[in-house]
């Protein structure tokens, strides 16, 4: 055949391809497919056979109906019983089915020990970490100046260690080292720490499981030649925000500390408050992938011990893979989750963490989150904040009695409204249902979607609000003032009693102290809503029916979410009305402290001072 | 071995208040105006006798009830009658009693609720609606509607006491004359009749391990008694010294007349929606009681380690029961003939006959000795 042919033929090929369907390969490009484990937990890897003849699933074949109408747990939970993977009690050392099977993909580093050969540690910190890929983990190899030299290295991350300690690490080693070395190798590392560095905190360990966490947490490992243990120096120095002001539970006198995200500083902030030897700091690791640290902080002589074990049993026995925020594990902890009240409370303040752990309740501080948990709370307790006890009696008592109006009406407001205007208007005095009759004539919606769209508009402007990226946040009082306020009213959209009765509620809701609470709330005032649009006033007192038992019935870790009123115990001087300090001789009955008595009866010895101001 | 049902645990203050509260119930409905219509103008010292007459239940059912410190009023009627005959005795009595005494409640409540607020809804619904209150409650159990009780009954006789000072430049002192109104016979004989029978003193003896057991039960239940008669005196007293006897006959819901009659200036006037709150409130308490009673009292005679799938069923057969009376009146007829007069059977005839039969049977033991 010709050229001319052959090209031809190509020009034919090359048409027909272009006007011919063709499966495209690449179409899809990078496709993320299933793990092994993946397969696994969703069984489709699972041979037929296997399945239905293995005894479980013939006894489930076997089983009645009954069997089936079993509640489901959520999908991912696996509800076999736990399979230890490692001998130690270690916080997540324990773990179910597939997770621990993901886990355990990697080299058992539990299991591993440090050997005697520098070049074999080497390796397995080099298998482990995964490097070189790996780039901010440091490997430095070292030699220390001793006579004769000694061999070794260090590992460290880069970023969380301090430089300026490290520097005088490096320079206690290699540059004034000059000493003679014991002839024995298996004592170098006793005689480095003991002779050699300077650092504050160097211990010896010799599991590379102690040692991985230890860096991980801003340590330094050194390995010697010959020496089957590491050393590990204390350099952690990572960036982190200083000390600020408080920005959600505010005071006009008090202290303005509030908590970082550093655990150490934190637990100092409250070390700082609480000088006394009883105060308990106790650390436990909690998530498989972050293993960070849980502080939990009590008065050894005060709390309750059956209290401190649970707060330890249940932290100790949580199985997660990353804790970041004290939130996710106070949603692990808590006695109900399902319930809308919170019954652990969160709090930035240093000082509202001390004032509990002196009434005898445990502080939990999670490293990273800027909020410490206390538990057990109640719900009179979430209405407090320390400007109450930080200014005269007088002025907590009546802010306080302001905020139990302000407690109901952010819930009750718009639905005693919805109630009122479509059930009992009999009971609106003539000239003021003239006036909200003349309001409403010209708006067109029916009470109820006006209520709701207030509402909605509302909290949509609270979101955005939070959200809102900082150089706009003054548009947000813009819109909302212009949509809310005036806009909607000259449109005829809503009545101006309603615009009232939002922003009253609003306000309301925002002189609840207690985040979660005052969120809690905000979703019962929907359902209220509901019911008073429904039924009226009859409809309201199923609600709160419903509400008042569902909280009398909530416990927080063991202590009744409404103590000291529902159920009824010793009421103590600071439950709504705040009496004056030297009436609060005794703590909180409902937490069965080891010491009940915070001062004696006469707390102002001056007064028995029968000789004071003669000298004057 | 039987497990032991878990019934939760409160206080003596709790206990009196839940038992206070619910026996209270009876003055939002048509019940005061039965008294007036008996009683006339000395409606007020009807309840005398009736608490006197309580009393001595609560005194009776407290030497039952010590016979045998760790068990209830349903273990020790078997421990009298023996198993067969003290188990049927126990249904009938949870059946009976506390089932109808429920349903006669639902349908009273919802009936005051449709003729006070909403009347154009079907009964069905507001009947469904205390149900579920009812369900709600005595599925979290006799602890948490104690609590309930304890938060609530500030805010409920505070209401109360709001009613009967606002009434107070209504109040005329003539109305309670005749002295004797329609004679000591109906006074005090029929009074005491009319108004001792009510279901708390079988209740109490249902729930006594959870109130603290036998040891301080006769506590419990005088002040609960003295709580909710007294109670109802004052409202009665109010009732009667705010209208005459023969207006006050015609009332349906004499606390509601009340509620409407006050008149504090332009502003504060015909609040009776507000009592509605209340009035909801203790009748969800109420029904939720006798639901709960009900149900441990058919767990425990029928040896069940649980009382809560029992809460379904019998609430079931109480809104069933609740729709059979045709109207109101139908309804209050059931209650003023049957419930009132069935009542005392297990308040005070249960307990005389338990003791009896034990007396008996100790006699015949130590005759056998």
């Amino acid at each position: 055949m010709t050229e001319n042919g052959w090209c031809g033929m190509s020009i034919l090929a090359n048409l027909l391809k272009l006007i011919t369907y063709e499966e495209n390969p690449d179409r899809e490009g990078f496709v993320l497919k299933e793990t092994s484990a993946d397969q696994k937990a969703t069984g489709k890897n699972e041979a037929p056979s296997i399945g239905k003849n293995s005894p479980d699933e013939q006894k489930k074949a076997q089983a009645g109906r009954g069997s089936f109408k079993k509640p489901v747990r959520p999908a991912g939970k696996v509800t076999e019983k736990p399979r230890k993977i490692k001998d130690s009690g270690e916080a997540g050392a324990v773990q179910t089915g597939q997770t621990a099977g993901r886990v355990n993909e990697k080299p058992v580093v539990d299991k591993l020990s440090v050997s005697a050969s520098l070049a074999e540690n080497r390796d397995t910190v080099g298998i482990l970490y995964g490097l070189p890929e790996n780039k901010d983990i440091i490997m430095r190899d070292i030699v220390i100046g001793t006579e004769p030299v000694i061999n070794g290295f260090v590992i460290f991350i880069d970023g969380l260690v301090d430089k300026s300690v490290q520097d005088l690490l490096f320079q206690a080693l290699m540059l004034f080292a000059a000493r003679t070395a014991p002839p024995e190798k298996g004592k170098l590392a006793l005689f480095v720490k003991e002779r050699l560095l300077p650092g504050n905190q160097i211990t010896l360990q010799s599991r590379f499981r102690d040692i991985l966490d230890a860096v991980n947490y801003g340590d330094t490992a050194l390995f010697l030649e010959g020496c089957a243990d590491a050393l590990l120096v204390e350099t952690k120095g990572w960036e982190h925000r200083g000390i600020d002001r408080p920005t959600i539970e505010q005071v006009v006198r008090g202290p303005q500390e509030a908590f970082g995200e550093t655990l150490r500083t934190n637990t100092a902030l409250i070390r700082k408050l609480i000088k006394n030897e009883n105060l308990t700091t106790e650390f436990i690791k909690v998530g498989t992938r972050n293993q960070v640290n849980v502080a939990v902080m009590y008065l050894r002589d005060l709390a309750n011990p059956a209290l401190v074990a649970e707060v330890k049993r249940r932290i100790d026995s949580v199985k997660t893979d990353l804790i970041i925020d004290s939130g996710t594990l106070e949603e692990l902890i808590e006695d109900n989750p399902y319930n809308l009240n919170p019954t652990v409370m969160a709090t930035e303040r240093p000082d509202r963490v001390a004032a509990s752990i002196i009434e005898g309740r445990v502080g939990i501080i999670v490293d990273g989150s800027p909020f410490a948990l206390i538990v057990p709370t109640t719900m009179y307790e979430m209405l407090h904040t320390g400007e109450e006890l930080y200014t005269r009696w007088q002025f907590g008592t009546f802010i306080r009695y302001l905020r139990a109006l302000a407690f109901y009406l952010s819930f009750l407001l718009p639905g005693l409204y919805l109630s009122v205007v479509l059930f009992h208007q009999e009971m609106i005095p003539t000239e003021l249902l003239l006036a909200i009759a003349g309001n409403r004539e010209r708006v067109p919606f029916p009470s109820l979607v006006e209520v709701l769209l207030m509402e909605i508009s509302f909290e949509l402007i609270r979101e955005a609000g939070l959200r809102i990226p900082g150089v706009m946040g003054t548009t947000i009082g813009i819109v909302g003032a212009l949509i809310l306020g005036q806009a909607a009213v000259q449109a005829n959209i809503v009545s101006p009693i309603l615009v009232i009765l939002v922003a009253v509620t609003g306000l309301s809701s925002f002189a609840i102290p207690y985040y979660s609470l005052a969120f809690s709330l905000r979703i019962y005032r929907f359902f209220y809503i509901a019911v008073g649009a429904m039924l009226g006033f009859f409809g309201i007192s199923i609600g709160l029916f419903a509400q008042i038992i569902l909280t009398a019935n909530l416990k927080s870790f063991g202590v009744p979410y409404l103590a000291p009123i529902g159920p009824r115990t010793v009421t103590g001087a600071d439950v709504v009305t705040r009496l004056p300090v030297f009436f609060h001789e005794k703590r909180p009955d409902y937490l069965n402290p080891l010491e009940i008595a915070r001062q004696p009866d006469v707390s102002r010895g001056w007064l028995e001072q029968k000789d004071g101001g003669k000298d004057n | 071995m039987v497990k032991i049902i878990k019934e939760g645990r409160f206080g003596p203050g709790e206990a009196v208040v839940l038992l206070g509260i619910s026996s209270m119930a009876r003055i939002f409905l048509s019940y005061p105006r039965l008294l007036v219509d008996t009683g006339g103008p000395a409606v007020w010292m009807m309840p005398l006798g009736g608490l006197a007459v309580a009393l001595a239940g609560i005194y009776f059912m407290s030497l039952v009830l010590k016979k045998s410190p760790g068990s209830t009023i349903i273990e020790i009627t078997e421990q009298a009658f023996g198993p067969f005959i003290g188990m049927a005795v126990n249904i009938l009595v949870t059946f009976q009693i506390l089932v109808v005494t429920g349903a006669v409640f639902i349908r009273e409540f919802s009936e005051a609720m449709l003729t006070t607020t909403l009347r154009y809804a079907p009964i069905s619904l507001i009947d469904a609606a205390f149900l579920a209150m009812g369900l709600l409650g005595a599925y979290l159990g006799v602890e948490a509607l104690a609590r309930t009780a304890r938060l609530t009954y500030l805010y409920v006789l505070g209401g109360l006491s709001i009613l009967i000072f606002s009434l107070i430049p209504f109040w005329n002192f003539h109305n309670m004359l005749p002295f004797f109104g329609k004679g000591p016979k109906e006074v005090f004989l029929m009074g005491t009749y009319s108004t001792a029978g009510i279901a708390e003193i079988i209740i109490a003896g249902v729930i006594v391990q959870a109130m603290g057991g036998a040891k301080i039960f006769a506590g419990i239940g005088y002040r609960a008694m003295l709580m909710g008669f007294g109670i109802l005196f004052l409202s009665l007293t109010t009732l009667v010294l705010t209208y005459s006897w023969p207006v006050s006959e015609e009332f349906t819901l004499p606390f509601l007349r009340l509620a409407r009659t006050i008149y504090l200036g332009r502003f504060f006037q015909r609040p009776e929606a507000i009592f509605i709150l209340i009035w909801g409130i203790v009748g969800a308490i109420k029904i939720a009681l006798l639901l709960y009673a009900a149900a441990v009292s058919l767990a425990r005679s029928l040896k069940l380690p649980e009382y809560r799938p029992l809460i379904w069923p019998l609430g079931l057969a109480m809104f069933i029961l609740s729709l059979l009376p045709l109207d109101m009146p139908s309804v209050i007829e059931v209650d003023a003939v049957y419930i009132r007069s069935a009542m005392l059977l297990p308040d005070y005839l249960l307990p005389l006959l338990i003791l009896a039969v034990l007396w008996f049977k100790g006699r015949g033991a130590r005759a056998g000795s």
